[in-house]
């Protein structure tokens, strides 16, 4: 039984890799190696990312260095293509985790014709129907009211299934996470939402965006357990998650998660140089300390099953591989043509659309327009 | 559709009933919750009490609370809660209880219920109902009063609809129902209860984006659409009594709507006076103007008269002044014909 509304984040591992409480009997060296395995190869698909961008691939990317064990220890404890999620604009490491393809999400960011969305929206705002994983939104909060109504449809329909929303400690401020908690909350629907707070919204610290203590506070609010995580530590974020997301699942209503993490890096491209703007560089420091990929590390060495040197580079040097892969096959396949701009927006194009549409086909070809 | 094809569409398959528009709303939506488990209905007050305007009334008695229930009053969340059971596949109905309660909804109408299509590029889609009574002419002030359609037919992927009639509210609303888009729609609150009509016994839908010929005519083309639609009718009878034939044009949808009717009619009569009670600044209307220019330019024998609402807030006791009325929407006509 995972206790709600506890003062400290739940943590079953120290910064330094000693299990601080027995370790669930679960988390064998095989799945910790696994489990480090994600967070490694996400942190090094975020370094690529970076390397595209300042080759000028794609034009936007935003890291989730840091925050690795929130986003793979939640994949890890929900059933995936089965319940729903609602993500927002980090979760690219949740949906690696999720077992959306390297391809899909580099297409994506890249804009090219292998873009399952067809290069409608900036890079890194993804949507996998096999994973149930839905379309990702710029505007902050904008997924939390329709995450409370997948939840209800879910319970209208008898089924089983969840829907997780996730967002940053920045849209907490959002009306649309008060309104989407209080909808869930008041429907008692089997929805999990998960505050992954990096501690930044861009340049605005969790201190500016509240006077709330904590976020998972504020679940008392609207009528449903707030449970507070070491969001560093995979072993608690995973334990927390799958008790907490079962318990969603077996009727009793909506719960918030805060994975109390850290954004190492900048917030996107836009601001490269957070330290000298708006955080110190000992702040940064202070978290490098507590990073949730060494704390596996050392979790491994503690138990007598260190990561070698030779396999870390092995992880990193594939996922490198991997990337370059798929960044060659996904250029390969070109960027969508002009006649995306009118596809999607209805479910059939409509007369004033045609009319639009033979306007830029005649453009494009080069005759009257 | 005109008055006669509605008639001939009724006369095919049995008999009609007179009833009002609000009953025309309650019966559609009735029916298709009869036909399709998969449509819910909620909002502030559509449960118990049937919603302010009993437009719900009795729905939950006979479908369940599971099925038509009350929110917490928040429109972010009705709508935003819209978008999400559409996703997952049911087919809600979202009642806004007025058209200017709509903002706190705005971003999630606007950034989820338009684009989720779009963007996911349909792996994920929103087909759904947000119903909202609209429009002035009940004492509302301008907080219970405003015709706020043309922010949303700025946004693409909404479609945007507005009935005049019983028949026509009864079909559009199924219509809206049955398509696999969002659709915005407008009941203009002061038709309610003034706006009888016959209604077929039998199941029908009126296709989104097909204007209404109310009447034919040749001298001049009189476009409007919603709770206006009754001035338009005083106004032709006002010209037909001076020996001016008007043709009357209800809209029915503004996204889509039927840019061929209404260009077949002025290039007929070469006049037309577009009519709304909205703000004028960017009202619809101007985009049917402008059409029309662009299209009908040799037929125009005058400029395009456009009747619209002030650029004020909707104003409580001066009410009637402020709406288009018949007086208004005849010197317009007066003035095109004697250009």
């Amino acid at each position: 039984m995972i206790q709600p509304f506890t003062p400290e984040p739940i943590r079953y591992v120290a910064e330094d890799g000693t299990p601080v409480q027995p370790l669930p009997a679960r988390f064998t060296p095989e799945l910790l190696r696994e489990l480090h395995g994600l967070m490694l190869q996400a942190r090094e698909f975020d370094r690529k990312l970076i390397t595209l961008l300042r080759q000028g691939r794609t034009t936007f990317y935003a890291q989730s260095s840091g925050m690795e064990a929130t986003q793979v220890g939640l994949a890890r404890s929900i059933r995936v293509g089965h319940d729903w999620v609602w993500p927002y604009y980090r979760d690219h490491t949740l949906g690696l985790a999720m077992g959306v393809p390297m391809f899909e999400l580099i297409s994506q960011c890249l804009g090219t014709n292998s873009d399952t969305c067809r290069g409608r929206q900036m890079p890194h705002h993804f949507a996998a129907q096999a994973q149930n994983f839905v379309s990702i939104s710029s505007s902050i909060a904008s997924q939390v009211p329709p995450a409370a109504g997948n939840a209800m449809a879910q319970k209208y329909l008898g089924v089983d299934e969840i829907t997780v929303c996730t967002f940053g400690d920045g849209a907490t401020s959002e009306g649309d996470w008060y309104a989407g908690l209080n909808m869930a909350g008041a429907a008692q629907a089997p929805a999990l939402f998960v505050c992954e707070n990096n501690q930044w919204a861009i340049s605005t610290s969790i201190r500016e965006q509240t006077a709330s203590e904590t976020i998972h506070i504020k679940a008392k609010a609207y009528g449903m357990p707030g449970y507070y995580v070491d969001g560093n530590d995979i072993v608690a974020v995973m334990e927390v998650m799958t008790a907490v997301a079962e318990g969603v699942r077996a009727g009793q209503g909506p719960a918030l998660v805060e994975c109390l993490t850290y954004r190492v890096g900048s917030h996107s491209n836009a601001d490269a140089d957070a330290e000298k703007h708006y955080r110190t560089r000992e702040e940064v420091e202070e978290w490098l300390g507590r990073d949730p990929i060494t704390r596996v590390e050392k979790l491994l060495e503690q138990l007598g099953h260190p990561v070698s040197a030779e396999e870390r580079a092995e992880i990193i040097a594939r996922t490198h591989r991997e990337v370059d892969e798929q960044v060659l096959r996904a250029e390969a396949t070109g960027q969508p043509d002009w006649r995306i701009i009118f596809e999607d927006v209805y479910a059939d194009v409509p007369d004033h659309l045609r009319q639009q549409e033979a306007f830029l086909r005649a453009e494009q070809s080069g005759g009257p327009a | 559709m005109t008055a006669t094809q509605d008639r001939q569409e009724q006369g095919a398959v049995g008999g009609t009933r007179t009833i009002n528009l609000i009953q025309a709303v309650t019966e559609a939506i009735a029916e298709e919750m009869e036909r399709d488990n998969r449509v819910v209905l909620f909002g502030e007050d559509v449960g118990a009490r049937g919603g302010v305007f009993m437009a719900t009334a009795g729905l939950q008695e006979r479908f369940g609370k599971h099925r038509v229930f009350d929110t917490p009053l928040s429109e972010a969340s009705i709508v935003g809660a819209a978008v999400g059971m559409a996703v997952r596949g049911l087919r809600p109905i979202a009642e806004i209880q007025f058209a200017d309660y709509m903002g706190p909804g705005f971003d999630q109408i606007i950034s989820q219920a338009a684009k989720i299509r779009y963007r996911s590029a349909g792996q994920f889609t929103a087909p759904m109902v947000i119903r909202t009574p609209s429009g002035g002419g009940v004492k509302g002030g301008h907080h219970h009063s405003q015709s706020p359609e043309s922010y949303y037919t700025h946004t693409p992927g909404l479609k945007v609809v507005m009935p005049s009639t019983p028949y026509d509210a009864k079909g559009l609303l199924k219509a809206a129902l049955r398509g696999e888009d969002p659709v915005i729609y407008f009941e203009p609150k002061r038709l309610y209860r003034a706006a009888k009509g016959e209604v077929p016994d039998h199941d029908y839908v009126v296709k989104l984006g097909e204007a209404a010929i109310r009447r034919e005519g040749d001298d001049l083309s009189l476009i409007g659409y919603g709770g206006v639609m009754p001035d338009l009718e005083k106004a032709a009878d006002a010209l037909a009594a001076e020996g001016v034939s008007v043709e009357v044009i209800d809209l029915r949808s503004l996204v889509p709507w039927d840019r061929d009717r209404v260009l077949t009619s002025v290039q007929k009569t070469g006049r037309a006076v577009l009519v709304s009670e909205a703000p004028r600044i960017s009202n619809f209307m101007g985009e049917v103007a402008y059409v029309i220019q662009e299209q009908a330019f040799d037929s125009l024998t005058a400029p395009v008269g456009q009747v619209a609402g002030f650029d004020t807030p909707y104003p409580y006791v001066q009410d009637k002044v402020y709406l288009p009325g018949p007086n208004r929407i005849v010197a317009a006509c007066v003035q095109a014909l004697n250009y």
